[in-house]
């Protein structure tokens, strides 16, 4: 018990020294003049909460989507395009976005529930498809199609957040609230329900869980984190085209999500992070951008099947182990 | 007017027929998706114009070697990749994400090769049209439907009438029954991808001289294959024919009288709509229901 409160203690002592440390790293950044870190560390944050949208239904609920891009493209594409005929303040018409997200993906994962993976995996890249395909040639071009879509940033009381460095602690807020939610939502009894489904969906059945509605809720919330995300994307370039949502991205999430570890509290950051640095490194070759994802994928599925926090975890633990042999 | 959608439209149908072949083979023989099969049709159609177009070789040889070529590849990437996930324990859903790994490298690779501009594949045939039923029609139109009739017959006859294809359908149907009764099933899993593959790669040969040859030529086409594998029953390989026919027909008749660009959007509308609705297919292709 002791040793629990102890390591309790501890553990939030860690998480205050990250929080301190993310919470004065502007000022850092500032000081040594690099501002282009700004950006990509607002990407990081947009990334982190979209991977993580799709860690609940893919790497707690074991349900497979490759079009998670359509989420992105309706939270950004409808938070923005909201705003411009209605005027609602940005924040809202994120939220409201991320709602209709929301029943959209119920709605989707209503008839889908009952196919397996490898259908569902086939649908979900109809639903991604169909959803940029209306994007990018819309009725009345209300979504500008090809060309794009200029929107604001995202005000605070009249505070415009329009630069990237600006925009930073709106990210963190928006990231510590949103995982927040995950960790609450994995520990309730919908987290342990999702976790049986992913299991054995017949065991859960068995034990009075209803696994299509379950199923529903979980597109459902997945649906809402992405959605905000892509708002977040869309009021922080302030720009939205087409182009941003293709089923590339929908495969980028995933990468992503493989990369970091599923199922997990860090894996959505660590792969952000590590793929969006590993983005930037690797600038220079964007001509061979899909390449290096392929092997990457490659990678971790042949040889790293828990990601990069799956790979720590176990480094972690033969250190333990090794420690207390040493004792 | 309508003869010629309707020709065009049977060529495309074709091409997504025989792509949906390589899907309903693979179905059967592993239980998995393949999201390469439209990215072989690239590799396949960018090989033949090499050594077409470039070494000059005769075209029927081209075939042949581009044929074999993707057969050995279809063998290796199920042999050194996916029998090896299978065989660990992976999940499913890893091995078809794998197979998408693969598809981004060869797509990448194939622009790092050829390009990103759009080739032409030189003219096959020095008629450049044929008179059917009054109506004129290129003659690689032609040859796209007539090649693929053949493939089509020529498969069922390997598949149903031949000791090879009667052990490939036994071993997809109970791996642990065919291999108690002597049969190779890794051999026949294998040659059924490296099957599929070149049956994909043929596609690419076939469409290459009516589209042009580019990066993501396949990778459409593959994606919107699986509305036509799905439409005729995923694993029928009949069925992926007749899938691929309606595909073909439904887009090109869309892009004619409607909007061209409401074809894809059709394709993928076509795809969501029988996997909830009709999820079995046409042909009534059992299980794809959790």
């Amino acid at each position: 018990m002791n040793l629990r409160l102890k390591n309790a203690i501890s553990n939030r002592k860690k998480d205050l020294i990250i929080l301190l440390v993310l919470l004065l790293m502007p000022v850092f950044l500032n000081v040594i003049h690099f501002e282009y870190a700004f950006t990509i560390v607002s990407f990081i944050f947009i990334y982190i909460i979209a991977v993580s949208g799709l860690d609940i239904v893919f790497g707690y609920s074991g349900q497979i989507s490759l079009g998670h891009a359509a989420f992105f493209a309706i939270g950004a594409y409808g938070s923005a395009i909201l705003h411009k005929y209605t005027h609602i303040p940005v924040i809202l018409t994120m939220i409201i976005a991320a709602f209709l997200a929301a029943v959209i993906g119920a709605g989707l994962a209503y008839p889908a529930s009952k196919l397996v993976f490898h259908f569902l995996s086939l649908a979900t890249i109809a639903f991604g498809e169909i959803v940029y395909q209306l994007v990018a040639q819309s009725p009345y071009e209300i979504t500008g199609n090809f060309t794009g879509f200029f929107t604001d940033s995202v005000s605070i009381f009249g505070y415009k957040l329009n630069t990237y460095s600006k925009f930073y602690y709106f990210g963190l807020f928006s990231v510590l609230v949103f995982l927040l939610m995950k960790n609450n939502l994995i520990k309730s009894k919908v987290g342990r329900a999702f976790i049986a489904i992913r299991e054995n969906s017949h065991a859960a059945d068995g034990m009075g869980i209803n696994v299509r509605n379950y199923k529903i809720l979980a597109f459902a919330i997945s649906a809402f984190f992405t959605a905000f995300a892509g708002g977040m994307y869309a009021h922080c370039v302030k720009f939205i085209s087409p182009d941003t949502f293709m089923y590339k991205q929908s495969v980028m999430f995933l990468t992503m999500l493989l990369f970091g570890g599923t199922a997990s509290r860090f894996g959505p950051i660590f792969g952000a992070v590590s793929v969006l640095i590993l983005n930037e490194a690797l600038r220079a070759t964007e001509k061979y951008q899909l390449l290096i994802y392929g092997v990457l994928l490659l990678i971790v599925i042949v040889v790293l099947p828990g990601g990069l926090y799956g790979a720590y975890q176990d480094v972690a633990v033969k250190f333990k182990k090794k420690g207390v042999n040493k004792c | 007017m309508i003869i010629q959608i309707l020709v065009s439209g049977l060529v495309l149908g074709c091409v997504y027929g025989l792509i949906a072949l390589g899907y309903s083979l693979i179905y059967k023989a592993s239980g998995m998706l393949n999201f390469t099969q439209g990215d072989i049709l690239t590799l396949g159609a960018f090989l033949g114009y090499t050594f077409y177009g470039v070494f000059h070789i005769p075209f029927i040889l081209t075939v042949i070697i581009v044929f074999i070529i993707m057969l050995g590849f279809g063998m290796v990437l199920e042999k050194g990749i996916i029998s090896k996930l299978v065989a660990k324990g992976t999940l499913p859903i890893y091995t078809v994400l794998a197979t998408i790994a693969v598809s981004y490298i060869i797509q990448n690779g194939s622009m790092l090769v050829w390009g990103t501009q759009s080739i032409n594949f030189p003219r096959i045939f020095h008629v450049t049209n044929i008179k059917i039923l009054g109506v004129n029609i290129q003659t690689e139109a032609f040859v796209c439907i007539l090649v693929s009739m053949i493939c089509m017959v020529s498969l069922h006859i390997f598949m149903k009438h031949t000791r090879f294809g009667t052990s490939m359908r036994a071993a997809a149907m109970d791996p642990l029954a065919a291999r108690s009764l002597g049969i190779n099933v890794s051999l026949a899993t294998g040659l059924t991808w490296g099957i599929s593959a070149a049956v994909a790669a043929l596609a690419g040969m076939l469409i290459g001289p009516l589209y042009g040859v580019y990066t993501t030529l396949g990778a459409t086409i593959g994606r919107k294959g699986f509305a036509s594998a799905v439409m005729g029953g995923y694993g029928n390989m009949y069925g992926a024919m007749l899938g691929g026919a309606i595909l073909g027909l439904v887009e090109t008749f869309t892009s004619a009288y409607i909007s061209s660009s409401y074809k894809d959007l059709v394709a993928y509308i076509l795809l969501i709509t029988f996997l909830f609705i009709k999820p079995t297919g046409i042909f009534n292709e059992r299980a794809i229901q959790d």
